[in-house]
């Protein structure tokens, strides 16, 4: 559908285009749009309206995820900063940040043979957790220094945190099978 | 608030109607209907009291029975006895033998179809026909009831429910021409009849454990709007797993080893009744007479609780992925809802409440809080509640994937995305020349297809021929308020849309539904012709008035003098075709004029989207 294509997400939810986005204020406008929008309010509405609320809703939803993860907003605030990002060909030159990687994801082989896994699990998330806080601030404070290729960078590091989450996910989720 | 249609606060456009709207709860083993009348939201009994409609439909000779009827006729006729088909709606003759002697009925593949068919004396029937009839006698309750017809129907189905089985759903409510406003998941249905009977903001869990499945939801409440942040579950884990494990008990007192499937039966009513039992005692005796076994036995609650702990253990790992998935922790849930008659054991209780560390809520009736929560959404949906303050935004159950080299699966859009959702994917040819393309669609979180749920195959035609490579061709991906799937394609440098075929996995096709329409009416042919026209019309007349408004509204603001006198062509060419015309050509004027207004309607959204978030409160924005 035709869509405003001038608006960008943060403008759509009434935002500043910033990293440190008011959490309450987007979750607030969400509900505003889709309260709005949302097919539900289109039941005894024309067949084209209820197409159009579909896609109107659809689109709500997009900007939603991606103002929501921190990491794929630092994307996007690239993107919309004019950078073309090309996630196949990125790669890092950090090379203490390349060995924390692999420090980590030897720790995440160790939980396998642990004796309480989901705990240690659970240890290792805590500790990305605190890694990516980190990146965020330093992803915020670049983006408005303008430094945009630091500012890649660390949405590259970012992301790289944000897939060992997923897996540790993905592996409880295994543990959770073999119980089950 | 209709898109196009305008009404100036204060000013009433039509004399206000009262639809009448139901809740149903389409359950495996009961099933409800609930309507909201002056303020109060009840279920509704039949003649004789009874509130739940036994999910059971018998096929006489040429007689259809439903409910209490046809459960007494189970034990003697099992065979044209249908009951707890719920398990099977949206799925394929080959998942039938992993439900094993469960369902003892005789399945019958059919070559034409992929929806299987069970064989009654009478016919024939797939398991979307007999959830047609539970629902015809729940809508007739309410009809009989409210005293009039039902302008719509909200229809519960489990959250973890994929598209086939939602599909399904939607194809049995068409068959019992029921106009189904939305597909309501029960957790949801829950939190809203919890959350508006407490009016309490935060993060709520919904714990659903019923005979044979296991739903945990998690949701947040903001003023009137309920979003789903994630959902999870198992669709194999529920109170019938409790039976069995009291079952194994017995067996093991007695030292029985191999036993036959009647006294496997007979042990398992045994066990049902004591573990009901010890919901309110802390023992139970269980007697069994039978040529191989006569027991008489006491099972301690202590004893029960053993048995099941691994079971209500499972359900908590589940609670904990969930989650993580809504990036929660436990302490940031203020309430835990307690859905699903297995939610009555005291131990499932005391886990759930230590797990959350808060007491779990009991007090609405977890047979019936479901159908209520169904009821009151039906009501706000129906438009009766001028308002419309409250909003239920779901998410997607399970992850969209199709099928890639090798038989691998890609994920298109993962589990727990908010619904309505569209992710575009961007193809392109391999041979020179090439104009159709197949894409097979399943949906799970496995990495094979073979470990997925297959939902169909999208055969996509008429791609302008380029050489190899050059045709740029999107697909998109949409997935609805009821979180039912579309695929839709486009030849990006031409612009041409291809025609899609969908070959549902497991599903009915239009032409399908179409004869059992037919089959189902004692109405001739003409009647049903009659009945198509007669909706065009109303659809027609609907679309000329929703334009008619809004071109007096803003019409010359937002469309220059060209577009303007298109649209009014359009419209005026409908006008004039609605008292003369045939089904077909209806439909198509009614398309025309779509087409000639897509444009505006668009820009009226992008429009209305500044007024939404402008500080107006809902009411005031003209959409
Ligand atoms: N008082 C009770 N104590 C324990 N289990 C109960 C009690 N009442 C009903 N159940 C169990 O609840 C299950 C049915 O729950 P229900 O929510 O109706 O299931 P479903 O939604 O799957 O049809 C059955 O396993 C039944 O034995
Ligand atoms: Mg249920």
């Amino acid at each position: 559908m035709q869509v405003d294509l001038q608006q960008n997400y943060f403008e759509l939810f009434g935002l500043p285009v910033d990293f440190q986005i008011d959490e309450d204020l987007m979750h607030d406008n969400h509900q505003k749009l889709q309260s709005a929008f949302h097919p539900d309010r289109f039941v005894n509405g024309t067949d084209q309206e209820k197409r159009l609320a579909v896609q109107k809703a659809a689109w709500i939803n997009e900007a939603y995820e991606i103002l929501k993860d921190p990491v794929k907003r630092a994307r996007y605030m690239l993107e919309v900063g004019g950078l073309h990002l090309n996630d196949d060909h990125e790669t890092t030159g950090d090379t203490a940040f390349l060995m924390e990687q692999i420090e980590l994801r030897e720790e995440m082989d160790q939980c396998r043979s642990c004796s309480d896994p989901m705990r240690c699990c659970d240890h290792i998330t805590n500790k990305l957790d605190q890694r990516s806080k980190e990146y965020s601030a330093d992803f915020e404070a670049f983006y408005q220094q303008g430094y945009m290729e630091d500012a890649r960078q660390v949405s590259k590091k970012m992301q790289f945190v944000q897939r060992i989450l997923e897996q540790i996910d993905e592996y409880q989720l295994e543990l959770e099978d073999d119980i089950n | 608030m209709a898109l196009l249609q305008i009404s100036e606060p204060g000013q009433t456009t039509a004399p206000h109607q009262r639809n009448y709207a139901a809740g149903i709860d389409l359950g495996t083993t009961n099933s409800l209907v609930a309507i909201k009348r002056s303020g109060q939201v009840e279920t509704l009994p039949d003649e004789h009291g009874n509130h739940l409609l036994p999910s059971v439909v018998h096929y006489a000779e040429e007689d259809i029975l439903v409910g209490h009827t046809a459960h007494e006729l189970q034990a003697a006729d099992p065979l044209n006895t249908l009951s707890s088909v719920k398990r099977i709606m949206g799925r394929g003759i080959e998942d039938l033998s992993s439900l094993g002697n469960a369902l003892p009925f005789d399945f019958k593949a059919s070559a034409d179809s992929h929806v299987p068919r069970i064989k009654t004396r009478q016919k024939h029937v797939s398991a979307i026909e007999v959830s047609a009839e539970i629902l015809k006698t729940l809508a007739h309750r309410a009809e009989q009831t409210l005293g009039d017809e039902l302008s719509g129907v909200v229809i519960t189905v489990p959250a973890y429910f994929d598209d086939a089985q939602r599909q399904a759903t939607r194809d049995a409510a068409r068959l019992a021409g029921l106009n189904v406003y939305r597909l309501l998941n029960e957790p949801t249905a829950a939190a809203v009849a919890y959350g508006l009977d407490q009016n309490s903001d935060g993060v709520i869990a919904i714990y659903d454990l019923g005979g044979g499945t296991f739903d945990i939801s998690i949701l947040r409440l903001n003023k009137g709007v309920f979003e789903v942040l994630a959902t999870g579950g198992n669709s194999s884990l529920g109170g019938d797993d409790m039976d069995h494990a009291i079952g194994e008990w017995i067996m093991q007192q007695a030292g029985l080893g191999d036993i036959d499937s009647i006294l496997l039966r007979q042990i398992l009513i045994a066990s049902r009744k004591a573990k009901e039992e010890l919901t309110h005692d802390s023992q139970a005796h269980i007697e069994i007479d039978h040529e191989q076994l006569k027991v008489s036995l006491i099972l301690e609650r202590a004893t029960f609780d053993e048995l099941i702990a691994d079971l209500v253990k499972k359900t908590l790992m589940s609670c904990r992925r969930v989650l993580r998935d809504a990036k929660l922790d436990k302490k940031d849930i203020t309430n835990v809802v307690m859905v699903g008659g297995s939610t009555r054991v005291p131990l499932v209780i005391e886990k759930v409440g230590e797990f959350f560390g808060c007491k779990p809520l009991t007090d609405l009736d977890p047979d019936r809080v479901v159908a209520i929560g169904a009821a009151l959404q039906a009501d706000v949906l129906a438009g009766n509640k001028p308002e419309q303050d409250m909003l239920l935004l779901d998410v997607l159950p399970l992850s969209l994937c199709i099928e890639t080299m090798g038989g691998l699966s890609e994920k298109i859009i993962a589990r727990n995305t908010p619904i309505p959702v569209a992710r575009a994917q961007e193809f392109t040819t391999f041979k020179d020349g090439q104009t159709a393309m197949a894409i097979h669609v399943v949906q799970g979180e496995r990495e094979l297809v073979s470990d997925c749920r297959s939902l169909a195959h999208f055969e996509l035609r008429g791609i302008p021929p380029m050489t190899a490579g050059a045709a740029r061709i999107k697909v998109t991906y949409q997935v609805d308020a009821d979180g039912l799937m579309s695929v839709t394609a486009e030849e990006e440098s031409s612009g041409v849309k291809a025609d899609i075929t969908i070959k549902p996995s497991y599903g009915l096709t239009d032409n399908e539904i179409e004869t059992m329409l037919r089959d189902s009416m004692s109405h001739a042919k003409e009647d049903i012709d009659a009945r198509m026209l007669a909706e065009q019309k109303v659809e027609a007349k609907r679309v000329i008035e929703a334009v008619d408004s809004a071109l007096s509204q803003d019409g010359h603001d937002l469309l220059n003098e060209d577009e303007y006198a298109q649209i009014v062509s359009a419209r005026n060419q409908l006008e004039e075709m609605i008292e003369k015309s045939t089904t077909e050509e209806l439909k198509k004027a009614i398309k025309d004029l779509e087409n000639s207004s897509e444009e505006y309607v668009a820009r009226r959204m992008n429009e209305s989207v500044q007024k939404v978030l402008s500080g107006k409160n809902i009411d005031q924005v003209d959409v």
